[in-house]
């Protein structure tokens, strides 16, 4: 069984995000990236079936070099192989010009299971896994919260919490791109110091960008949202904010 | 799979034998050797009682080769090192600092058995060098409210005082009003002080608090210890007494001694000259809560009480577990993040038998030195029943109200 994971390199929003001068753009020299948090969880998943069924981990990540901390702690974690995709800044949340470059490696490699998030923050279309899949001609289901493919087995059998309360049990035919929602439990922690010892000895392959991609989405403009209603932060003692409140509830009828 | 005679306990497992040679190996990690099983720790330990391996029967199952067993059990994770046992021992075993943190350390490196709260806080401490996952850039975003003007020292500049603010007063919003309160008596004594702003990182208060991520630890020294060494200063100032310990003990092992003080050492220098200028009476009735890492661990218990007995009309009076026999308020070994965690288990939590102890004597005020303290004991005063009847200020809010520093931007 060989299952690859894909691990984005999104913006890290615990630093404000800068719009860039050509106002369609973040501006990349304030920008910090993490690791998307349901790759994480793809990552997760596919140690899961490593530990359960022996499953040969591959962990691709993409973006900027920063992609390379995030695979030498893939391997720290228990990753057995490590691919690198350079994406260009400009590029980044382009799921098309991604899914191309990712599905160049993929195709005919003998993947068994291919794990992404089932979205990424960058981009929040959820794409990936689907375009994905259409490249490659295979499967796709996604949202799924647990996976199960035993070992010499044709199918896998995952789990996708609807919306209201409900558990669906499918069976999806090998090979297959499955959307990760959450693993099966949070994804594992490794020391600093195995992190740095993967790092010093990482040996992970570049993959070449999809070559003639035309972007045929656009971005015309990015903006700080719009305050549709205004609100008023009470200040002072709490028994002034406690008199204002009680006006404010008097005026409305409330109270 | 461990083989019959393992399982028996006829031979020890090959993780015992391998995790006693490491802790061997360690500065004093060999007097782990001369335990004497007198039970000394169980019994001082503060949660002793809900630990189903207690250090004294976690150094008898090593002995017996069965460390499987402490990584079943919960007990490794209730220790919020607070030194009693250390401090107790008659044989001079390092406990908390070998003992717990080895087994942590072990833990960790096998993804055995270690709480998803301290996972967490390792993660965002390893990505922003603090444990709130905050942005490292706001870290001393504080100063603007400060009402005085705190220099941030690039690399190459000089101070005679470099403050090191640390994590919980430089983020925590109810700590901020003590840090201001210090960065105003600084300024109100013409203190040439200076901060590192964002390129300051959590201090890795690690090895102290024996978290056992001693990979963490290192790598925030290396950052820290650069940054200090391309800054000009005298004396290194420190808040919070887990970076007191960090600096005093940890950060000179590894080849970087360090002038440092805490502020209570520091300001206790300037009595003579606070006694003279602080002006307003503080008509109230103090207790002073000793901090582990300062106290037990580091010895120092006079500095804040000098400093609390020079404020006119203060009168301190003492718990009756004052000094080493302080009972910690459990934020540290990792404790802070570990609070559902060990109250699954205890029921009892320390803040809140120590809040209570300090309403006994009658005290209006509980004063601390360690920034943890404010908001643990804050929290247990209310869930005690205890508001409106006892206070928690740390000493530099104390001293900046009789110097007349307190309030809004000055």
């Amino acid at each position: 069984m060989k299952v690859a994971a894909v691990l984005r390199q999104v913006p890290d929003v615990v630093e404000e995000l800068v719009i860039g001068a050509d106002g369609r753009s973040l501006s990349e020299a304030d920008l910090m990236y993490v690791t998307n948090e349901a790759d994480e969880h793809a990552l997760e998943q596919a140690l899961i079936l490593k530990g359960r069924d022996g499953a040969h981990v591959v962990a691709i990540s993409s973006g900027g070099d920063e992609a390379r901390a995030a695979l030498a702690s893939a391997v720290a974690k228990g990753a057995d192989e490590a691919y690198f995709a350079p994406v260009p800044f400009a590029s980044r949340a382009d799921n098309h010009h991604l899914a191309a470059t990712l599905a160049s490696v993929m195709k005919g490699a003998g993947y068994d299971l291919i794990l992404t998030g089932v979205w990424a923050s960058d981009q929040l279309d959820a794409g990936l896994g689907g375009l994905l899949a259409a490249e490659l001609g295979l499967p796709y289901v996604g949202g799924l919260t647990s996976v199960s493919a035993p070992a010499e087995s044709a199918k896998a059998t995952v789990r996708k919490e609807f919306p209201g309360g409900r558990l669906g049990v499918m069976e999806v035919d090998l090979p297959a791109v499955l959307g990760i929602q959450s693993a099966e439990n949070p994804p594992r922690y490794v020391p600093v110091s195995k992190v740095m010892q993967a790092k010093r000895s990482l040996q992970a392959q570049t993959i070449p960008p999809a070559a003639s991609h035309e972007a045929r989405v656009h971005l015309r403009k990015l903006t700080k949202p719009e305050a549709a209603t205004r609100a008023e932060m009470i200040s002072g003692s709490p028994e002034e904010v406690a008199d204002r409140l009680v006006r404010i509830l008097r005026e409305r009828g409330v109270a | 799979m461990m083989s019959a005679d393992v399982e028996n306990g006829m031979v020890p497992s090959d993780a015992t034998s391998e995790f006693l040679r490491r802790v061997y190996e360690l500065p004093a990690g060999e007097r782990l050797l001369s335990c004497i099983q007198c039970g000394m720790c169980s019994g001082s330990c503060p949660l002793g009682y809900a630990m189903e391996y207690t250090p004294r029967k976690m150094i008898a199952a090593l002995r017996a080769g069965r460390i499987e067993d402490l990584y079943r059990s919960a007990s490794v994770w209730l220790c919020v090192s607070c030194y009693n046992c250390t401090f107790r021992c008659p044989s001079g075993v390092p406990i908390t600092d070998r003992l717990i943190g080895s087994l942590r350390g072990d833990m960790l490196s096998r993804g055995v058995g270690v709480p998803a709260e301290l996972q967490a806080a390792f993660e965002k401490t390893t990505r922003y060098g603090n444990p709130f996952g905050e942005s490292p850039k706001k870290r001393p975003d504080w100063t603007k409210e400060a009402g005085v003007d705190v220099r941030v020292l690039e690399e190459g500049d000089s101070a005679e005082v470099l403050w090191w603010v640390g994590c919980f007063p430089s983020y925590n919003k109810r700590n901020q009003r003590d840090t201001i309160a210090l960065a105003r008596i600084l300024s109100a004594l013409g203190v040439d002080f200076g901060i590192m702003g964002s390129d300051e990182r959590c201090s890795g208060d690690i090895p102290c608090t024996s978290q056992g991520e001693e990979g963490l630890f290192f790598s925030l020294y290396e950052h820290n210890s650069d940054q200090l060494r391309n800054r000009k200063f005298k004396d290194l100032l420190v808040g919070d007494p887990h970076a007191y310990n960090a600096f005093k003990k940890e950060y000179p092992r590894l080849g970087t001694p360090l002038p440092v003080r805490h502020y209570t050492q520091y300001l206790a220098g300037w009595s003579p000259e606070l006694r003279r200028v602080m002006k307003k009476e503080l008509r109230a009735k103090v207790t002073y809560h000793d901090a582990c890492c300062l106290g037990r661990r580091n010895a120092e218990y006079e500095a804040p009480r000098v400093l609390l007995e020079s404020v006119p009309g203060l009168q301190l009076v003492e718990m009756p577990r004052n000094r080493e026999n302080a009972l910690c308020c459990g934020g540290g070994g990792g404790g802070n993040w570990l609070d559902s965690f060990i109250w699954q288990r205890t029921r009892v939590p320390l803040p809140m038998q120590r809040v209570q102890e300090a309403a006994k004597t009658g005290a209006q005020i509980l004063a601390v030195s360690c920034p943890l303290e404010v908001p643990r004991f804050e929290d247990a005063v209310k869930t005690a029943g205890l508001e409106g009847r006892l206070g928690v200020r740390d000493v530099s809010d104390i001293l900046a109200e009789a110097l007349g520093l307190s309030g809004g931007p000055s």
